[in-house]
């Protein structure tokens, strides 16, 4: 995430260390997963490139999580063929309810 | 109301060389994410090149303006001069309701969805392949959104790239 924010800010890693006080080394060896920054670290370096770092809590629902993985053990094609079945069965549905 | 023919609309775009990617709901389900969605959201390259292009395949496919009042919405005149003046258009075709998208939320268009998108095939037979936004692209978008409908799709989209290859 925070070489994705780097990139998309078009910051070299020494321009981003430049700008919170840190070596490049420092910035490569957290987008390398070699060190962890804190959350608040990372919180103030995705800052320092521009964005903000949102985080919110959802519940947990294990239903999604079944819906996912059959999704993703799908091909992009079926995933499509499914969702257009789908949206026409609705759309069945909705016209056989209103007459 | 026109049929939801997703392929059918995507493949006219990709026949009249359009520069696009997928974005949204449409390209999340294509990016493994089990969402419904009958809109169609893509984001052009918006060189002129490109809008003549697109301009020649939305009159392929009956391109009309989308509004609440008309439902088979409002004939309007389909030049690549006329898309490049807006940032974004909501249209109905008749392979469904087609949204042409140049600045999504948070994102810079075309050439940044670009870097993380990929080459998906999209139909059983392998013969259409379009370019789709990356996950975490589609994410950052919807959370720039803000609207309440991107907002309720996010912790869905989140978990998704949780599980894919791509998180």
């Amino acid at each position: 995430m925070l070489k994705e924010a780097r990139l998309r800010a078009g910051l070299t890693q020494a321009e981003l260390g430049s700008r919170m006080d840190k070596a490049a080394s420092a910035i490569g060896r957290w987008e390398r997963g070699e060190v962890d920054p804190s959350l608040e670290t990372l919180r103030h370096a995705i800052r320092a490139a521009g964005f903000e770092l949102t985080l919110g809590l959802a519940v947990a629902d294990d239903h999604d999580v079944a819906l996912i993985r059959r999704c993703l053990s799908q091909s992009p094609a079926e995933r499509l063929t499914t969702l257009v079945a789908a949206v026409r069965a609705i759309s069945s549905m909705a016209v056989a309810a209103h007459g | 109301m026109a049929d939801f023919d997703p392929v059918q609309l995507l493949r006219t775009l990709t026949e009249h060389k359009v520069k696009f990617i997928v974005i949204g709901g449409i390209a999340a389900r294509l990016r493994g994410a089990p969402l419904l969605t009958e809109d169609i959201d893509i984001t052009p390259d918006r060189s002129i090149d490109n809008l003549e292009r697109t301009a020649t395949a939305l009159r392929m496919l009956d391109a009309r303006l989308r509004t609440p009042t008309e439902p088979d919405g409002v004939a309007f005149p389909i030049e690549a001069e006329m898309l490049a003046v807006n940032q974004s258009w909501t249209l109905v075709t008749k392979a469904g309701d087609l949204d042409l998208v140049f600045l999504p939320a948070g994102t810079s268009g075309y050439d940044d969805l670009a870097r993380s998108a990929a080459d998906l095939t999209i139909t059983e037979e392998g013969d259409l392949v379009v370019q789709v936004a990356a996950l975490a692209d589609i994410i950052r978008s919807k959370e720039a959104a803000g609207r309440d409908k991107d907002k309720a799709a996010l912790p869905l989209l989140r978990r998704t790239l949780e599980e894919s290859a791509e998180g």
